[in-house]
């Protein structure tokens, strides 16, 4: 005997709690089912939500009414906005967390959010590949769902490694998906293998911090939510220190039993985001790293070393933290590891998340090839938001790259594929300019309202906001200072915000950091212009086919080391032709003029 | 010349300088050369498709004209990017001359200076700065500049210095402050050797490219080398006010704005006597020039229809506009070597010459784009930055391309060479 649901999310983990929580939010009877519910919204990895591009992440997140922004918000421990004096674009707003107490606060905001949250393994999909019917759980049995939502993170196939030790799961104390693994195996899903690993957890009352340089909290009032939330005043301190000639060592002398050395993990790494060992072997001649020593929370008796990960044995571990300044008894609480897991190739995968053999089945978060809590989350949001539609049988949602940084990743890892697990940064997006944590808000509305995913009461915090843009937006056309119109002040970046406020009357009826906000906006202008309308060029080539060219070969217009690519790889559309490796952009003119010159198709274009 | 009628037949042209040597080369160009060269030799068809050597014998109508080496290329891998033949024949021009007119009753058509080198840029095989490279070697104008492959060259130096700098930037913001490492020690620093790189290649795009020339023309006494004077800031040309002084050309080279111009002054000309001479020789030269300023007091004196036919360019200039009523067509420029009216505008519209344009053009944005990175970086705002090292790139990687501005120099390079080239 068994129920039917609408939407069924597997894994409770940052992008299984934004899917659920979308599909709810759509007014979908939406099931979680996960292994552990007291780990839903664990870190598995450091305590710190945001970053740059990451924090902006999490922003579109909160504009698409998704809950990290205000769980972040409201365990947060110190505040940072990173890159403040490179420029707005490229701000980075960050906070160190108290990860259990953030775990705690998302496992509230599902019970609120009407999300039922069932503590088993999935151990297969049930229905043919096509149209899935729902999940087989290993204690509760079937559990039928109109669509379901893959948000398996590190667990499907999961082995973790440290020295020789290997042992199956998604990350210590956790159960390893093997059985999920082998199902979509068994249905023909492409899936490969990534690996990626966490550093040692300290206990703190083993080390000495005196030595150490403190990084302290900026007090700005920052929320990552557009709502406002409730800060924690909670504070705690945070610490950097230095590795050193010994640390190098301890660890070349223990390279050979390295999992990865030796050969027993195949998958690959995050290159950005590499183990201590990976570095000490990329860079030989320096034996300098930064190491951050993050309390896991506020008061917690554990110490996180971001950027001492490893899956070297314990003796080497132990070897190396002993050589850091204030760390000689250092006691280890937990030893750091690496994990092997299989994520679903992009091949596989629709710009909506559906996965595309499938009518109803959609992947999220780290599963699709991404790292990152604030990656999954975005990736979460947007699976939850389209499996609730395909419920309600209407079109999915895709979301620009020119608009949304959660945009430039899914056409990252669809259109181009991952060869290591995929992190977000800056300079992915050609549209960085826009693309800014103070907009957010106003670039996801149309997606946000079109989607149907905001409660009524974030809808009328983001239509107000934007609304109160507009009105700054009207200030600068018509307002002039000493003679000179607002707007040109805007592009020389030279209209002071308070300035424009006091002179329209706009005064205490709008936030400062909006018509800061509305006003890069304004300065950028003329780079954002220019990106789009070579974006839509670009994309215009997506429907320009060139089936009707039998042989490349002959195109005396293009080079002919492009001629020898094209007609190998076969490109069908100028787009595809544009993205292969050997294809100067001037081969994609000649091109077109070769198209235009032998049929009409380009002409007809526009 | 419109090279587009075709742009794809078989073209050839004796490669070796003119005159007798022991041996002359002979190009053939185009698809379908193969066959028309294996026809000529009498060869079995496919004998020189591809990488091939033959030896045989040229022969029209039954007689022997000479025994050639043969060397074919197959599209793709040759000077040209398309099918090729190299025939190495007897250095006697008799000979080159019977064998090319064998060429051409086969199909083949004789080349136009520089056509072997634009079909290389058309193809791909050359980029836009090896043609100019090539061709300012090939004028002798930079000796210091050897034909080196594309790894060499400024252009693509600079393109991976400042593809360098940006990635030190990106670094920077995405690394230094989450990370702790990444970027560069001292960005500014880098700035600083990536401006002096820039400034460099501009110099040296001005040398590449060649100048642009201006000739100087109008009648007798109508204030040429006055003006002339006043452009080359010093007393280069004899000036009197007795008319006819200036007997023959005087020229100078100078620069306005960041362009540098040839300016050449010429004999008046009222189209008697002895300046006849002078004009004729005048006229002559004008085909090499990029424009013309044509003189007259107040504008009274019309452009000669030669002129007008001849010259790609013209400034109408209405001189001594002190003295004399100004002219009021819009055509006509007044200026006042006395007041320096019309000066700037003057100097403005010749440093607009087509010819002065192109890659000195393109490398002053660059350089523009990477000054502004820097001061964007000494502003604190990276993203800015970034895309003006971008958009320097993309003008660099233009010009290592075959792009559309690239395009005009090439014309120009192109147009300074031999036939065969
Ligand atoms: C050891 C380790 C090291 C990491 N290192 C880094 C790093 O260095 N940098 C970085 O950016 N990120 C790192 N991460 C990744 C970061 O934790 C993830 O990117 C992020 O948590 C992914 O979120 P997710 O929602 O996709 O999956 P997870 O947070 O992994 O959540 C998966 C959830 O699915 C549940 N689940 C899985 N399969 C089943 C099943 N069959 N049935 C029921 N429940 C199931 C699990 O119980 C879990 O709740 C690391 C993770 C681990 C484990």
């Amino acid at each position: 005997m068994s129920r039917c649901v609408d939407v069924i999310v597997v894994g409770g983990g940052h992008a299984g709690i934004e899917a659920a929580l979308a599909a709810s939010r759509m007014g979908m009877k939406t099931v979680m089912v996960t292994a552990r519910k007291e780990r839903i919204g664990e870190m598995s990895c450091n305590p710190a939500i945001g970053g740059i591009a990451k924090g902006t992440i999490v922003r579109e997140v909160d504009a698409l009414d998704g809950s990290m922004a205000v769980a972040a918000d409201e365990t947060s421990l110190q505040f940072r906005m990173l890159n403040r004096r490179k420029g707005p674009a490229v701000w980075g707003p960050r906070v160190q967390s108290d990860a259990m107490m953030y775990a705690r606060a998302q496992q509230r905001t599902l019970e609120a959010g009407a999300v039922e949250v069932i503590e088993d393994e999935v151990t297969g999909l049930i229905g043919r590949t096509e149209r899935i019917e729902g999940v087989q759980c290993r204690r509760n049995g079937p559990l039928k769902g109109r669509a379901v939502v893959l948000a398996t993170g590190t667990f499907l196939g999961g082995m973790l490694f440290r020295g020789e030790e290997t042992w199956r799961g998604g990350r210590t104390g956790d159960i390893s998906a093997d059985r999920l693994d082998e199902d979509l195996r068994r249905r023909m899903f492409h899936v490969e293998r990534f690996k990626t690993g966490t550093p040692p957890r300290i206990l703190r009352d083993s080390i000495d911090t005196g030595s150490m340089e403190e990084e302290t909290s900026e007090e700005i009032g920052f929320s990552f939510s557009y709502s406002g939330s409730r800060l924690s005043e909670l504070r705690e301190f945070f610490y950097t220190v230095h590795t050193n000639r010994d640390t190098a060592e301890a660890a070349k002398d223990f390279l050979h039993r390295s999992p990865l050395l030796a050969g027993r993990i195949e998958g690959k790494g995050p290159r950005y985001c590499p183990s201590f060992e990976d570095k000490v072997v990329k860079f030989p001649e320096r034996a300098e790293h930064r190491i951050y020593v993050e309390p896991m929370g506020y008061r917690s008796r554990l110490l996180y070393l971001n950027g001492l990960s490893s899956s070297l044995p314990r003796e080497a571990q132990y070897r190396m933290v002993r050589t850091l300044p204030g760390f000689h008894d250092a006691v280890i609480h937990r030893f750091g590891y690496a994990v092997e897991y299989s994520y679903i190739s992009h091949e596989e995968i629709a710009p909506t998340l559906r996965l595309r053999r499938t009518e109803n089945l959609f992947a999220a978060g780290q599963v699709c090839g991404t790292s990152g809590y604030e990656e999954a989350a975005g990736l979460g949001v947007l699976a939850g938001i389209n499996a609730a539609r395909q419920c309600l049988d209407r079109e999915g949602l895709v979301l620009s790259r020119m608009d949304s940084y959660i945009g430039v990743m899914v056409d990252d890892i669809i259109g181009r594929g991952v060869d290591e697990p995929y992190r977000m940064f800056s300079s992915r997006a050609e549209n960085r300019l826009y693309l800014r944590q103070d907009n957010a808000d106003r670039r996801m509305l149309p997606a946000a309202l079109g989607s149907g995913v905001l409660s009524e009461g974030k809808k009328k915090v983001l239509e107000g906001r934007t609304e109160a843009a507009g009105r700054i937006r009207t200030a600068i056309d018509e307002t002039s200072m000493d003679g000179v119109p607002a707007g040109i002040l805007c592009r020389r970046g030279e209209l002071n915000p308070l300035e424009l406020l006091s002179t329209s009357g706009l005064q205490g009826s709008v936030e400062l950091s909006l018509a800061e906000s509305v006003i890069l906006d304004e300065k950028y202008q003329g780079y954002i212009q220019r990106n789009l309308r070579k974006h839509r060029e670009r994309s215009s080539e997506s429907s320009v086919t060139l089936s009707s060219i039998d042989s490349f070969m002959d195109i005396e217009e293009i080079c002919w080391e492009a001629r020898e690519v094209l007609e190998r790889r076969r490109p069908e559309t100028l787009q595809q032709a544009r993205n292969l490796p050997g294809v100067r952009p001037t081969d994609i003119n000649g091109l077109i003029i070769h198209l235009g010159r032998k049929c009409s198709t380009w002409n007809n274009r526009t | 010349m419109d090279y587009h009628d075709d742009a794809k037949g078989i073209i050839c042209a004796v490669s070796t300088p003119e005159g007798r040597s022991a041996i002359a080369v002979i190009r053939v160009s185009g698809s379908g050369s193969a066959s028309v060269v294996e026809h000529l030799m009498g060869l079995e068809k496919g004998r020189l498709r591809g990488m091939r050597r033959k030896t045989g014998v040229i022969r029209r109508a039954g007689v022997e004209l000479d025994s050639v080496v043969a060397l074919g290329w197959p599209e793709g891998s040759s000077y040209t990017g398309e099918e090729m033949v190299e025939i190495m024949c007897h250095g006697i021009p008799e000979v080159t001359a019977d064998i090319l007119e064998c060429l051409m009753d086969a199909g083949a058509r004789k080349a136009v200076p520089g056509e072997f080198t634009r079909r290389a840029f058309m193809s791909g095989r050359m980029s836009a700065w090896q043609v100019m490279s090539l061709a300012s070697m090939w004028r002798g104008m930079d000796h210091g500049n050897r034909l080196s492959g594309e790894g060499g060259s400024e252009c693509s130096r600079l393109l991976r210095e400042t593809r360098r700098v940006r990635e030190l930037l990106e670094a920077d913001i995405e690394f230094q402050e989450e990370h702790g490492t990444g970027g560069s020690e001292d960005l500014l620093a880098e700035f600083g050797s990536l401006m002096e790189l820039t400034g460099e290649f501009r110099r040296k795009t001005s040398v590449m490219e060649g100048e642009c020339r201006v000739m100087l023309m109008g009648p007798v006494n109508s204030g040429k080398s006055t003006l002339f004077n006043r452009i080359a800031g010093g007393e280069a040309a004899l000036v009197s006010d007795e008319p006819g002084t200036t007997r023959d050309g005087a020229s100078v080279h100078v620069e306005i704005r960041g362009r540098r111009i040839l300016v050449c002054d010429t004999a008046g000309s009222d189209g008697t006597g002895i300046d006849r001479e002078a004009y004729r020789r005048a006229l002559g030269t004008m085909k090499g020039t990029d424009g013309v300023i044509w003189m007259s007091v107040g504008g009274t004196e019309k452009t000669p229809g030669e002129i007008e036919k001849t010259a790609g360019w013209i400034i109408r200039v209405s001189s001594k506009s002190d003295l004399v009523e100004k002219c009021t067509d819009k055509e006509w420029l007044g200026v006042s070597c006395v007041t320096g009216e019309g000066i700037d505008e003057l100097q403005e519209l010749v440093s607009q010459f087509p010819g002065s344009m192109s890659v000195t053009a393109l490398a002053d944005r660059i350089e523009n784009r990477v000054g502004a990175a820097r001061d964007s970086v000494i502003e604190g705002d990276f993203a800015v930055a970034s895309e003006n090292l971008a958009d320097a790139e993309n003008e660099l990687s233009d010009l290592l391309d075959r792009g559309s501005c690239a395009l005009i120099s090439v014309e120009r390079a192109l147009s300074g060479m031999c036939v065969g080239k």
